[in-house]
Protein backbone atom coordinates (compact mmCIF):
# COMPACT_ATOMS: atom_id res chain seq x y z
CA UNK A 1 0.00 0.00 0.00
CA UNK A 2 0.79 3.54 -1.03
CA UNK A 3 2.24 5.76 1.84
CA UNK A 4 -0.30 8.83 2.50
CA UNK A 5 0.45 11.22 0.76
CA UNK A 6 -0.18 14.54 2.93
CA UNK A 7 1.35 17.20 0.33
CA UNK A 8 -1.98 16.66 -1.14
CA UNK A 9 -3.90 16.69 1.58
CA UNK A 10 -2.36 19.98 3.12
CA UNK A 11 -3.36 21.62 -0.53
CA UNK A 12 -6.78 20.30 -0.04
CA UNK A 13 -6.89 21.86 3.11
CA UNK A 14 -6.47 25.02 1.47
CA UNK A 15 -9.05 25.44 -0.52
CA UNK A 16 -12.96 26.89 0.67
CA UNK A 17 -14.35 23.66 2.11
CA UNK A 18 -11.50 21.32 1.53
CA UNK A 19 -10.77 21.03 4.59
CA UNK A 20 -13.63 19.36 6.26
CA UNK A 21 -12.46 16.24 4.35
CA UNK A 22 -10.32 15.68 7.72
CA UNK A 23 -13.37 15.01 9.68
CA UNK A 24 -14.91 11.85 7.42
CA UNK A 25 -14.77 8.55 9.53
CA UNK A 26 -16.54 6.48 6.42
CA UNK A 27 -20.04 5.73 7.43
CA UNK A 28 -21.42 5.94 4.35
CA UNK A 29 -24.30 7.76 5.13
CA UNK A 30 -23.62 10.24 2.23
CA UNK A 31 -23.89 6.75 -0.43
CA UNK A 32 -27.67 5.96 0.43
CA UNK A 33 -29.20 8.67 -1.47
CA UNK A 34 -26.50 9.76 -3.57
CA UNK A 35 -28.16 9.84 -7.10
CA UNK A 36 -24.99 8.98 -9.18
CA UNK A 37 -23.86 6.65 -6.86
CA UNK A 38 -27.19 4.76 -7.64
CA UNK A 39 -27.01 4.76 -11.92
CA UNK A 40 -23.37 4.51 -12.25
CA UNK A 41 -21.52 2.13 -9.91
CA UNK A 42 -17.90 3.80 -10.42
CA UNK A 43 -19.35 7.12 -8.46
CA UNK A 44 -19.20 6.53 -4.68
CA UNK A 45 -18.85 9.62 -2.41
CA UNK A 46 -17.40 7.54 0.39
CA UNK A 47 -14.82 6.02 -1.56
CA UNK A 48 -14.00 9.55 -3.35
CA UNK A 49 -13.41 10.61 0.78
CA UNK A 50 -11.80 7.64 1.41
CA UNK A 51 -9.48 8.37 -1.56
CA UNK A 52 -9.00 12.28 -0.29
CA UNK A 53 -7.74 11.10 3.23
CA UNK A 54 -5.58 8.94 1.40
CA UNK A 55 -4.03 11.63 -0.51
CA UNK A 56 -4.44 9.75 -3.85
CA UNK A 57 -3.88 12.50 -6.06
CA UNK A 58 -3.25 10.47 -9.24
CA UNK A 59 -6.96 9.21 -9.15
CA UNK A 60 -8.82 12.50 -7.65
CA UNK A 61 -7.63 14.82 -9.78
CA UNK A 62 -5.85 12.85 -12.80
CA UNK A 63 -7.63 12.93 -16.18
CA UNK A 64 -10.87 11.53 -16.68
CA UNK A 65 -11.76 11.20 -12.51
CA UNK A 66 -14.64 10.24 -11.71
CA UNK A 67 -15.61 13.13 -9.30
CA UNK A 68 -16.75 15.10 -12.37
CA UNK A 69 -19.58 12.60 -12.23
CA UNK A 70 -21.16 14.29 -9.25
CA UNK A 71 -24.45 15.48 -9.45
CA UNK A 72 -24.21 18.13 -7.19
CA UNK A 73 -27.68 17.53 -5.72
CA UNK A 74 -26.38 18.08 -2.11
CA UNK A 75 -27.85 15.11 -0.56
CA UNK A 76 -24.86 14.14 1.02
CA UNK A 77 -24.60 17.28 2.45
CA UNK A 78 -27.93 16.81 4.37
CA UNK A 79 -26.95 13.13 5.38
CA UNK A 80 -23.21 13.54 6.23
CA UNK A 81 -23.18 13.53 10.14
CA UNK A 82 -19.44 14.93 11.05
CA UNK A 83 -20.43 17.79 8.49
CA UNK A 84 -18.03 16.93 5.97
CA UNK A 85 -20.59 18.22 3.43
CA UNK A 86 -18.60 15.71 0.51
CA UNK A 87 -20.36 17.70 -2.29
CA UNK A 88 -18.31 20.50 -1.25
CA UNK A 89 -15.28 18.07 -0.95
CA UNK A 90 -15.17 17.13 -4.38
CA UNK A 91 -16.02 21.03 -5.81
CA UNK A 92 -12.37 21.71 -3.58
CA UNK A 93 -10.87 18.30 -5.42
CA UNK A 94 -12.27 20.34 -8.91
CA UNK A 95 -11.13 23.01 -8.34
CA UNK A 96 -7.17 21.49 -7.82
CA UNK A 97 -7.91 19.36 -11.03
CA UNK A 98 -8.88 23.05 -12.89
CA UNK A 99 -5.30 24.34 -11.62
CA UNK A 100 -3.63 21.16 -13.28
CA UNK A 101 -6.10 21.18 -16.39
CA UNK A 102 -7.42 18.12 -16.02
CA UNK A 103 -11.19 19.61 -15.90
CA UNK A 104 -12.93 18.61 -18.92
CA UNK A 105 -13.25 21.31 -21.56
CA UNK A 106 -16.56 22.35 -21.15
CA UNK A 107 -15.40 23.99 -17.32
CA UNK A 108 -13.08 25.84 -19.38
CA UNK A 109 -15.67 26.68 -21.87
CA UNK A 110 -18.23 28.06 -19.49
CA UNK A 111 -15.26 30.09 -17.78
CA UNK A 112 -14.21 31.68 -21.01
CA UNK A 113 -17.90 32.33 -21.57
CA UNK A 114 -18.47 34.24 -18.37
CA UNK A 115 -15.15 36.43 -19.50
CA UNK A 116 -15.86 37.10 -22.34
CA UNK A 117 -19.80 37.95 -22.41
CA UNK A 118 -20.39 38.33 -18.35
CA UNK A 119 -22.97 35.04 -18.82
CA UNK A 120 -23.06 31.43 -19.55
CA UNK A 121 -24.79 31.44 -22.45
CA UNK A 122 -24.40 33.69 -25.17
CA UNK A 123 -27.04 36.43 -26.76
CA UNK A 124 -27.77 35.95 -30.42
CA UNK A 125 -30.27 37.84 -32.96
CA UNK A 126 -32.66 34.86 -32.25
CA UNK A 127 -32.60 35.17 -28.21
CA UNK A 128 -33.30 39.42 -29.07
CA UNK A 129 -35.63 38.56 -31.49
CA UNK A 130 -37.37 36.17 -28.83
CA UNK A 131 -37.53 38.68 -26.19
CA UNK A 132 -38.84 41.01 -28.27
CA UNK A 133 -41.56 38.91 -29.38
CA UNK A 134 -42.49 38.24 -25.29
CA UNK A 135 -43.16 41.74 -24.82
CA UNK A 136 -39.32 42.31 -22.93
CA UNK A 137 -37.38 44.81 -22.65
CA UNK A 138 -33.70 44.19 -24.46
CA UNK A 139 -31.16 42.69 -22.23
CA UNK A 140 -29.28 44.21 -19.67
CA UNK A 141 -25.77 45.34 -20.24
CA UNK A 142 -22.82 43.33 -18.27
CA UNK A 143 -19.87 45.77 -17.21
CA UNK A 144 -16.91 43.01 -18.25
CA UNK A 145 -14.11 45.34 -16.89
CA UNK A 146 -15.26 45.22 -13.75
CA UNK A 147 -15.76 41.26 -14.45
CA UNK A 148 -12.12 41.59 -15.86
CA UNK A 149 -10.38 43.26 -13.13
CA UNK A 150 -11.68 40.32 -10.87
CA UNK A 151 -11.27 37.81 -12.94
CA UNK A 152 -7.36 38.77 -13.43
CA UNK B 1 -48.52 57.28 12.24
CA UNK B 2 -49.95 55.63 8.78
CA UNK B 3 -48.85 52.23 8.44
CA UNK B 4 -47.91 50.97 5.04
CA UNK B 5 -49.97 48.71 3.41
CA UNK B 6 -48.19 45.09 2.20
CA UNK B 7 -48.12 45.84 -1.04
CA UNK B 8 -45.76 48.98 -0.71
CA UNK B 9 -43.64 46.13 1.65
CA UNK B 10 -43.31 43.95 -1.61
CA UNK B 11 -40.55 45.60 -3.55
CA UNK B 12 -37.92 42.71 -4.86
CA UNK B 13 -35.06 43.28 -7.10
CA UNK B 14 -35.11 40.50 -9.60
CA UNK B 15 -32.16 38.31 -10.86
CA UNK B 16 -32.89 36.54 -13.84
CA UNK B 17 -29.74 35.05 -14.88
CA UNK B 18 -28.37 33.68 -18.08
CA UNK B 19 -30.68 30.35 -18.32
CA UNK B 20 -33.62 32.17 -18.06
CA UNK B 21 -32.74 36.11 -19.77
CA UNK B 22 -31.37 34.61 -22.62
CA UNK B 23 -31.99 30.85 -23.60
CA UNK B 24 -35.76 30.56 -21.95
CA UNK B 25 -37.20 34.46 -21.96
CA UNK B 26 -40.71 32.77 -21.81
CA UNK B 27 -39.78 32.10 -18.57
CA UNK B 28 -38.79 35.92 -17.67
CA UNK B 29 -42.02 37.14 -19.76
CA UNK B 30 -44.50 34.58 -17.32
CA UNK B 31 -42.41 36.18 -13.95
CA UNK B 32 -43.28 39.22 -14.98
CA UNK B 33 -46.75 39.37 -16.08
CA UNK B 34 -47.72 37.09 -12.95
CA UNK B 35 -46.47 39.22 -10.90
CA UNK B 36 -47.75 42.54 -12.39
CA UNK B 37 -51.19 40.60 -12.11
CA UNK B 38 -50.36 39.78 -8.12
CA UNK B 39 -49.21 43.39 -7.60
CA UNK B 40 -45.77 42.75 -6.71
CA UNK B 41 -43.42 45.44 -7.67
CA UNK B 42 -40.11 44.23 -9.38
CA UNK B 43 -36.99 46.57 -9.12
CA UNK B 44 -34.81 45.74 -12.75
CA UNK B 45 -31.25 46.96 -11.01
CA UNK B 46 -28.52 46.91 -13.69
CA UNK B 47 -24.78 45.42 -14.06
CA UNK B 48 -26.01 42.10 -12.99
CA UNK B 49 -23.37 38.86 -14.21
CA UNK B 50 -23.88 35.52 -14.44
CA UNK B 51 -24.40 34.41 -10.69
CA UNK B 52 -22.53 32.71 -11.41
CA UNK B 53 -23.26 29.25 -12.66
CA UNK B 54 -23.10 26.84 -9.38
CA UNK B 55 -21.78 23.88 -11.01
CA UNK B 56 -18.77 24.42 -14.22
CA UNK B 57 -17.89 28.00 -12.82
CA UNK B 58 -17.76 27.11 -9.17
CA UNK B 59 -15.62 24.06 -10.34
CA UNK B 60 -12.74 26.50 -11.95
CA UNK B 61 -12.36 28.10 -7.99
CA UNK B 62 -14.67 28.86 -4.69
CA UNK B 63 -12.77 32.44 -4.09
CA UNK B 64 -13.79 33.98 -7.52
CA UNK B 65 -16.66 32.16 -8.03
CA UNK B 66 -17.84 33.98 -4.76
CA UNK B 67 -16.55 37.19 -5.10
CA UNK B 68 -18.47 37.42 -8.36
CA UNK B 69 -21.22 36.29 -6.68
CA UNK B 70 -21.02 38.86 -3.83
CA UNK B 71 -20.41 41.56 -6.64
CA UNK B 72 -23.93 40.78 -7.61
CA UNK B 73 -25.24 41.23 -4.09
CA UNK B 74 -23.60 44.07 -3.49
CA UNK B 75 -25.63 45.60 -6.67
CA UNK B 76 -28.81 44.98 -4.13
CA UNK B 77 -27.16 45.83 -1.11
CA UNK B 78 -26.54 49.73 -2.51
CA UNK B 79 -30.29 49.87 -3.79
CA UNK B 80 -31.13 48.43 -0.12
CA UNK B 81 -33.56 45.31 -1.79
CA UNK B 82 -33.49 41.79 -1.47
CA UNK B 83 -33.04 39.68 -4.08
CA UNK B 84 -35.30 37.20 -5.38
CA UNK B 85 -34.04 34.97 -8.30
CA UNK B 86 -35.98 32.53 -10.65
CA UNK B 87 -33.78 30.03 -11.39
CA UNK B 88 -32.77 27.27 -8.93
CA UNK B 89 -28.86 27.75 -10.43
CA UNK B 90 -28.68 31.40 -9.31
CA UNK B 91 -30.54 30.82 -6.02
CA UNK B 92 -27.91 28.26 -5.01
CA UNK B 93 -25.02 30.30 -5.74
CA UNK B 94 -26.27 34.08 -4.60
CA UNK B 95 -27.57 32.17 -1.13
CA UNK B 96 -24.58 29.84 -0.76
CA UNK B 97 -22.28 33.11 -1.04
CA UNK B 98 -24.47 35.36 1.11
CA UNK B 99 -24.43 32.41 3.71
CA UNK B 100 -20.78 32.12 4.01
CA UNK B 101 -19.87 35.67 3.84
CA UNK B 102 -22.81 36.79 6.43
CA UNK B 103 -20.90 33.49 8.92
CA UNK B 104 -17.26 33.72 7.91
CA UNK B 105 -15.45 37.14 8.76
CA UNK B 106 -12.18 35.85 7.32
CA UNK B 107 -13.91 34.52 4.12
CA UNK B 108 -15.46 37.98 3.83
CA UNK B 109 -11.97 40.22 4.05
CA UNK B 110 -10.93 38.20 1.57
CA UNK B 111 -13.47 38.42 -1.29
CA UNK B 112 -13.69 42.43 -0.09
CA UNK B 113 -10.15 42.63 -0.87
CA UNK B 114 -11.20 41.60 -4.09
CA UNK B 115 -14.25 44.10 -4.35
CA UNK B 116 -11.85 47.09 -3.60
CA UNK B 117 -10.28 46.61 -7.29
CA UNK B 118 -13.82 47.89 -8.46
CA UNK B 119 -15.00 50.37 -5.55
CA UNK B 120 -17.40 47.72 -4.20
CA UNK B 121 -17.92 46.39 -0.58
CA UNK B 122 -19.69 43.01 0.58
CA UNK B 123 -21.65 44.33 3.44
CA UNK B 124 -24.31 41.52 4.02
CA UNK B 125 -27.70 43.58 4.15
CA UNK B 126 -30.11 41.87 2.28
CA UNK B 127 -31.58 38.25 1.59
CA UNK B 128 -31.36 36.04 -1.56
CA UNK B 129 -34.86 34.22 -1.83
CA UNK B 130 -36.30 32.28 -4.66
CA UNK B 131 -39.66 33.65 -6.19
CA UNK B 132 -41.91 30.61 -5.15
CA UNK B 133 -40.96 31.45 -1.04
CA UNK B 134 -42.03 34.85 -1.68
CA UNK B 135 -45.44 34.03 -2.94
CA UNK B 136 -45.70 31.63 -0.13
CA UNK B 137 -44.15 33.77 2.90
CA UNK B 138 -44.61 37.25 1.60
CA UNK B 139 -48.09 37.47 -0.68
CA UNK B 140 -49.60 34.50 1.24
CA UNK B 141 -51.15 31.24 -0.99
CA UNK B 142 -54.46 32.95 -0.43
CA UNK B 143 -53.89 35.75 -2.57
CA UNK B 144 -52.45 33.19 -5.78
CA UNK B 145 -55.02 31.33 -5.35
CA UNK B 146 -57.26 34.94 -5.80
CA UNK B 147 -55.86 35.52 -8.90
CA UNK B 148 -56.70 32.87 -10.40
CA UNK B 149 -59.59 33.62 -12.79
CA UNK B 150 -59.94 30.02 -14.97
CA UNK B 151 -59.04 27.47 -12.59
CA UNK B 152 -57.60 24.74 -15.45
CA UNK B 153 -57.91 21.82 -13.21
CA UNK B 154 -54.63 19.81 -15.02
CA UNK B 155 -52.92 17.23 -13.66
CA UNK B 156 -49.60 18.17 -12.21
CA UNK B 157 -46.44 16.12 -11.45
CA UNK B 158 -44.00 17.90 -9.77
CA UNK B 159 -40.51 17.73 -10.05
CA UNK B 160 -38.85 19.92 -7.60
CA UNK B 161 -35.08 19.69 -8.63
CA UNK B 162 -31.89 19.79 -5.99
CA UNK B 163 -31.13 23.49 -5.73
CA UNK B 164 -34.32 25.01 -4.36
CA UNK B 165 -33.85 23.12 -0.98
CA UNK B 166 -30.68 21.69 -0.58
CA UNK B 167 -28.41 22.51 1.80
CA UNK B 168 -31.52 22.94 3.90
CA UNK B 169 -29.29 24.71 6.68
CA UNK B 170 -28.73 27.02 4.02
CA UNK B 171 -31.93 27.75 1.87
CA UNK B 172 -34.75 27.12 4.81
CA UNK B 173 -37.31 27.01 2.41
CA UNK B 174 -39.11 23.69 3.09
CA UNK B 175 -38.52 19.88 4.46
CA UNK B 176 -35.76 18.63 1.92
CA UNK B 177 -37.24 15.12 1.43
CA UNK B 178 -41.51 15.87 2.08
CA UNK B 179 -41.72 19.23 0.44
CA UNK B 180 -45.02 20.75 0.16
CA UNK B 181 -44.53 24.56 -1.22
CA UNK B 182 -44.78 23.67 -5.26
CA UNK B 183 -47.63 21.52 -4.46
CA UNK B 184 -49.04 24.16 -2.42
CA UNK B 185 -48.49 27.17 -5.31
CA UNK B 186 -49.16 24.71 -8.49
CA UNK B 187 -52.92 23.86 -6.52
CA UNK B 188 -53.54 27.07 -5.44
CA UNK B 189 -53.43 28.37 -9.04
CA UNK B 190 -55.61 25.68 -10.01
CA UNK B 191 -54.70 22.46 -10.75
CA UNK B 192 -54.41 19.09 -9.10
CA UNK B 193 -50.87 17.50 -8.07
CA UNK B 194 -50.24 14.04 -8.24
CA UNK B 195 -47.87 11.99 -6.97
CA UNK B 196 -45.16 9.79 -8.62
CA UNK B 197 -42.30 8.00 -7.27
CA UNK B 198 -39.45 10.14 -8.52
CA UNK B 199 -40.52 13.55 -7.29
CA UNK B 200 -37.31 14.61 -5.30
CA UNK B 201 -34.61 12.72 -7.65
CA UNK B 202 -32.50 14.83 -9.21
CA UNK B 203 -32.43 15.61 -13.12
CA UNK B 204 -28.78 14.64 -13.57
CA UNK B 205 -27.55 17.57 -15.54
CA UNK B 206 -24.33 18.31 -13.85
CA UNK B 207 -22.71 15.06 -14.73
CA UNK B 208 -19.98 15.04 -16.98
CA UNK B 209 -21.00 11.30 -18.76
CA UNK B 210 -24.10 11.93 -20.33
CA UNK B 211 -25.28 7.96 -19.36
CA UNK B 212 -26.02 9.30 -16.10
CA UNK B 213 -28.47 12.04 -16.63
CA UNK B 214 -30.16 10.25 -19.32
CA UNK B 215 -31.00 7.03 -16.99
CA UNK B 216 -32.38 9.99 -14.61
CA UNK B 217 -33.89 11.62 -16.87
CA UNK B 218 -35.79 9.04 -18.23
CA UNK B 219 -37.03 7.83 -15.43
CA UNK B 220 -38.27 10.72 -13.95
CA UNK B 221 -40.38 11.24 -16.87
CA UNK B 222 -41.25 7.83 -16.78
CA UNK B 223 -42.43 8.09 -13.37
CA UNK B 224 -44.40 11.39 -14.53
CA UNK B 225 -45.94 9.01 -17.36
CA UNK B 226 -47.40 6.73 -15.12
CA UNK B 227 -48.58 9.19 -12.79
CA UNK B 228 -51.35 9.99 -15.33
CA UNK B 229 -50.62 13.70 -15.35
CA UNK B 230 -50.90 16.01 -18.10
CA UNK B 231 -47.45 17.92 -17.26
CA UNK B 232 -44.16 18.12 -15.45
CA UNK B 233 -44.44 21.16 -13.26
CA UNK B 234 -40.87 23.05 -12.43
CA UNK B 235 -39.40 26.39 -11.39
CA UNK B 236 -35.67 25.58 -12.50
CA UNK B 237 -34.63 26.40 -16.30
CA UNK B 238 -31.83 23.56 -15.86
CA UNK B 239 -34.07 20.74 -14.66
CA UNK B 240 -36.42 22.10 -17.77
CA UNK B 241 -33.38 22.24 -20.33
CA UNK B 242 -33.00 18.48 -19.30
CA UNK B 243 -36.58 17.58 -19.35
CA UNK B 244 -37.69 19.26 -22.61
CA UNK B 245 -35.14 19.34 -24.84
CA UNK B 246 -33.40 16.26 -23.61
CA UNK B 247 -36.55 14.21 -23.76
CA UNK B 248 -36.49 14.59 -27.79
CA UNK B 249 -33.04 13.70 -27.63
CA UNK B 250 -33.95 10.62 -25.39
CA UNK B 251 -36.82 9.62 -27.76
CA UNK B 252 -34.57 9.76 -30.61
CA UNK B 253 -31.70 7.62 -28.63
CA UNK B 254 -33.70 4.63 -27.92
CA UNK B 255 -36.95 5.13 -29.56
CA UNK B 256 -39.19 5.84 -27.02
CA UNK B 257 -42.33 8.02 -26.98
CA UNK B 258 -42.52 9.79 -24.10
CA UNK B 259 -44.19 13.21 -24.94
CA UNK B 260 -44.57 15.20 -20.80
CA UNK B 261 -44.88 18.62 -21.40
CA UNK B 262 -42.63 20.60 -19.38
CA UNK B 263 -44.23 23.64 -17.64
CA UNK B 264 -42.52 26.35 -15.43
CA UNK B 265 -44.50 27.19 -12.20
CA UNK B 266 -45.09 30.98 -13.75
CA UNK B 267 -45.93 29.66 -17.15
CA UNK B 268 -48.80 27.87 -15.77
CA UNK B 269 -49.88 30.53 -13.35
CA UNK B 270 -50.30 33.06 -16.39
CA UNK B 271 -52.47 30.56 -18.25
CA UNK B 272 -54.89 30.59 -14.92
CA UNK B 273 -55.05 34.40 -14.61
CA UNK B 274 -56.01 34.72 -18.29
CA UNK B 275 -52.88 34.77 -20.04
CA UNK B 276 -52.22 32.97 -23.39
CA UNK B 277 -50.46 29.75 -24.60
CA UNK B 278 -48.25 32.79 -26.64
CA UNK B 279 -47.87 35.15 -23.63
CA UNK B 280 -46.53 33.10 -21.86
CA UNK B 281 -44.46 31.59 -24.23
CA UNK B 282 -45.22 27.68 -24.69
CA UNK B 283 -44.80 27.80 -28.09
CA UNK B 284 -41.14 27.99 -27.89
CA UNK B 285 -41.12 24.50 -25.97
CA UNK B 286 -39.30 21.91 -27.46
CA UNK B 287 -42.02 19.23 -26.26
CA UNK B 288 -45.02 20.50 -27.72
CA UNK B 289 -47.98 20.77 -24.77
CA UNK B 290 -50.66 20.41 -27.36
CA UNK B 291 -52.45 17.41 -25.89
CA UNK B 292 -52.47 19.58 -22.64
CA UNK B 293 -54.02 22.65 -24.30
CA UNK B 294 -56.65 21.07 -25.89
CA UNK B 295 -57.79 19.78 -22.35
CA UNK B 296 -58.51 23.43 -21.72
CA UNK B 297 -59.35 24.68 -25.31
Amino acid sequence: MKPVNFKFRHKLNTIIGGEAHNFCYQCGACVGDCPAALYSPAFNPRNILLMALLGDEESLVGPDSVIWDCTNCNTCYERCPQAVRPVEVIIALKNISFGKGTNPPGVKSILDSVKETGRTVKTSSLSDRRRKELGLKEISIVPLEELKKLLE
Amino acid sequence: MQLLTVTEFMKYAPFFGCMISVKYPQMEASVRKTMANLGMELVDLQGFSCCPDPIYFKATDKLTWMTLAARNITIAEEAGLDLVTMCSGCTATLSEANFHLKHDPELKEKVNQRLKKIGKEYKGTVSVRHIVTVLRDDLGIEKVKASVKKPLNLKVAIHYGCHLLKPSEIMRVDDPDHPTILERLFEAAGAETVKHEKQVLCCGKACTHEEIPEKMTFDVLSSIKKSGADFMGLICPTCFDEFDLGQINLSRKFSVDLKVPIIYYFQYLGLSQGLSPEDVGLHLHKTKADEMLKKIS
